[in-house]
């Protein structure tokens, strides 16, 4: 498998909104990255509505689907991605994925044939594996999570699903440990090695299964390990995980994350995979992004500045439920939309770029996860990865010292304020990670030596060791 | 790209650097530590996270004290200790956590030496719901009501609803709880619920996790909200209290107001 050992993008400067490298193209009319920014409604069904197959088709087609689409046609929307995010019971009940793919395919197709709206549907299937099971073939007993993984895929190629993602969980057994106990060696073993060791088990299979079926195959985002560690470390107010190991887990999450395109996907990633402006420096493929919009879901210290060479902006998920203005869904596709009609105005003008350094000036010292995720800084952190590119855990360490170091610099020149705590942390990162071996094998042994008794549902098997 | 160097006054203000809390913990913590020598080496293992004195300090202790004044004036004052410093955000999560870990090496050690064992404060059953993977906020509550003198009895993630209610029939908890990060999930807590109210055993159903609030929390019998995990101590003291699910829902802000 062909790794990434340079950037897509020379300069960070480069990089803009609704413009990628390499744009692509699926469903009923959808272009993304090919210089307009889209749209994405993300949704999660009503509790019980996952009871039958009859409720939950009816939900995502006859109330979800139908109320964005023609919300997106009220306002004059020009494109719409609907992404759902399949419950569990999709994955399970047997019947219950391909009613639902098959049947938001059939709408979409009508509203394109009506009204010439583009539309697409992404289909993000549940990653259930669990790590006390084993995450291969053959291991879980219990469940058969490995196998339904599969034919989930399946399912959603099989039913005219566009676009194929899944937000993995491989290394989720580390990553829950690290962000618990601010051991960032933990984080780099469990999400930037094993974690990529089983994206490319995951990706691979996935690849094989879109192409058999002609299906766009999106991405991934580590939203399992630094989208918790983010929500984590919160805001202002929070006391759980500091942000400055948050930011750094954001950076090792990108090495990770990059296995998917290198493994065949070809883009719009996740939405939630806050790493996306590092894979699109590194990749020149279309990112979807979140941030000031998804405040439906959660709230971070960089709304603004997600939105800075984004190519697809999303809302992350809300519950479906009925607002003053309309049903959840068709209120927060209208601030979806008309953001985008911004940016699709300043590129329409030639003030992208104004654009897009305001959205991140305005976050770019809230926190240090944003001010490393400012695209200059961001590209920095892309360089480091593709340096080592061949090498998945020296990429990911790399990822992670490079991040940290930023973040340091930008407190020694005032530009960005740390508390003590912070700092500390900040320091303690930078001293861990540097004193790391530089051969894979002794970091395999030094962590499953380190962790044998912390992380006790880790099994070699899991990741073909 | 544009000069980065701007007056952020009016685009945003750090809160966190203005209310930082800059005391040290040895600061804090001095004049709380147990005066009694052995007692002060126990608690202070706990305190500052030493895996490695912690065995030693209590096993010293132990030629001179009770166990059980080992274990409550000791690694308990430890992490009540802990415990404060959270609450000033001098100590974090990942303090808690390993902090927690050093008083259960500590108590195992300890309570071997307590004829028949030591009596817990009470038990609780706790799960992520089924077909619910993430799990991570239900393990940072065990450990918070494992600190906090509690048996847990924790049954993992994407627990089907009849293992839940064979483990509450089996281990007779006063409480038992679910997270869910998914709408479609937390309905099994729900579930749950039904079914031990149908069968008589009228203990609080804690619903919590990310998708989970309080309205649905308290939208069936049993059901009562915990919005992060150093609630579930406070409320489980007041169930133990005598508290019902009723009266944890009318004095639910009270109750959880300090945490």
């Amino acid at each position: 498998m062909a790794k990434f050992t340079k950037l897509a993008y020379d300069n960070a400067d480069d990089m803009v909104f609704g413009h990628s490298k390499k744009p692509v193209s699926y469903g009923c009319g959808i272009k993304v990255g090919a210089g307009y920014v889209i749209p994405e409604i993300n949704y999660a069904p009503r509790p019980g509505t996952e009871k039958s197959v009859e409720k939950i088709t009816k939900e995502y087609v006859e109330y979800i689907s139908k109320d964005a689409i023609e919300r997106a046609l009220t306002l004059g929307f020009p494109n719409l991605q609907l992404e759902t995010e399949w419950v569990a019971q999709m994955g399970t009940v047997p019947g219950m994925g391909a009613s639902v793919v098959a049947g938001q395919k059939a709408i979409t197709e009508k509203y394109h044939k009506e009204y010439g709206i583009n539309l697409a549907v992404r289909h993000t299937i549940p990653d259930q594996r669990e790590a006390e099971q084993g995450l291969r073939d053959g291991m879980d007993s219990k469940f058969n999570y490995p196998e339904k993984y599969w034919e989930c895929c399946e399912i959603v190629c099989e039913n005219g699903g566009d676009l194929l993602s899944v937000e993995s969980v491989g290394g989720k057994e580390f990553a829950d440990y690290a962000v618990t106990h601010g051991d960032i060696t933990a984080f780099l073993f469990g999400v930037g090695y094993l974690g990529s060791i089983d994206m490319e088990h995951i990706w691979t299979e996935m690849a094989n299964i879109a192409k058999k079926h002609g299906t766009a195959l999106g991405g991934d985002t580590n939203c399992s390990g630094a989208n918790v560690s983010m929500f984590m470390a919160g805001g202002m107010l929070d006391n759980d995980v500091q942000k400055t190991f948050s930011a750094v887990t954001r950076c090792i999450s990108a090495a990770r994350t990059l296995v998917a395109p290198e493994s065949g996907a070809c883009g719009p990633d996740k939405d939630c995979g806050y790493e996306g402006v590092i894979v699109k420096a590194i990749t020149g493929m279309p990112a979807a992004q979140e941030g000031k919009n998804c405040q439906c879901a959660h709230a971070d210290l960089q709304g603004n500045l997600m939105a800075q060479v984004c190519d697809v902006w999303s809302n992350e998920s809300v519950e479906y439920h009925p607002e003053f203005g309309g049903s959840s869904v068709q209120c927060w596709l209208g601030s979806l939309g008309y953001e985008c009609s911004l940016m699709n105005t300043a590129i329409a003008t030639g003030q992208q770029k104004t654009l897009r350094d305001l959205y991140m000036l305005s976050d770019r010292t809230r926190g240090p996860e944003g001010y490393v995720l400012a695209y200059d800084n961001a590209w920095k952190v892309a360089k480091a990865i593709v340096e080592y590119g061949d090498n998945y855990y020296l990429r990911a360490k790399a990822a992670g010292i490079t991040g940290a170091k930023i973040i340091r610099e930008g407190y020694d020149k005032k530009e960005l304020v740390l508390t003590k705590k912070q700092l500390d942390v900040l320091d303690k990162i930078i001293k861990e990670l540097e004193a790391l071996p530089d051969d894979e094998d002794k970091f395999y042994d030094y962590c499953t030596k380190k962790y044998k008794d912390d992380v006790p549902t880790f099994n070699p098997k899991s990741y073909g060791f | 790209m544009v000069d980065t160097k701007i007056d952020y006054n009016m685009i945003l203000r750090r809160y966190d650097a203005e209310a930082e809390n800059n005391d040290s913990p040895e600061a804090i913590a001095a004049k709380m530590l147990p005066a009694d020598e052995a007692l002060k080496e126990v608690a202070s293992a706990v305190l500052y996270m030493k895996f490695k004195d912690v065995g030693p300090a209590v096993t010293a202790a132990l030629k001179t004290k009770e166990p059980l004044d080992i274990i409550n004036n000791g690694l308990v004052a430890g992490m009540e200790i802990v415990s404060l410093l959270y609450a000033q955000h001098v100590y974090y999560l990942p303090e808690i956590m390993m902090a927690a870990k050093v008083m259960e090496v500590g108590i195992a050690i300890a309570e071997k030496q307590v004829p028949g064992g030591r009596a817990t404060k009470g038990k609780m059953v706790m799960h992520a719901a089924e077909g619910d993977p993430h799990d991570i906020g239900k393990n940072i509550a065990a450990v918070m009501m494992r600190a906090a003198g509690y048996t847990v009895v924790d049954l993992g993630k994407d627990v089907p609803v009849d293992d839940v209610i064979a483990s509450i029939k089996e281990e007779k908890p006063f409480m038992v709880s679910g997270t869910a990060l998914m709408t479609t999930t937390m309905t099994a807590m729900k579930d749950g619920a039904a079914i031990l109210e149908k069968e008589g055993i009228n203990i609080p159903y804690m619903a919590a996790g990310g998708a989970v609030n309080r309205d649905f929390a308290e939208s069936f019998n049993l059901g009562i909200y915990s919005a992060k995990a150093p609630m579930t101590p406070l409320i489980a003291e007041k169930v133990l209290a005598g508290y019902d699910w009723k009266k944890i829902r009318e004095e639910w802000d009270s109750i959880v107001g300090g945490a």
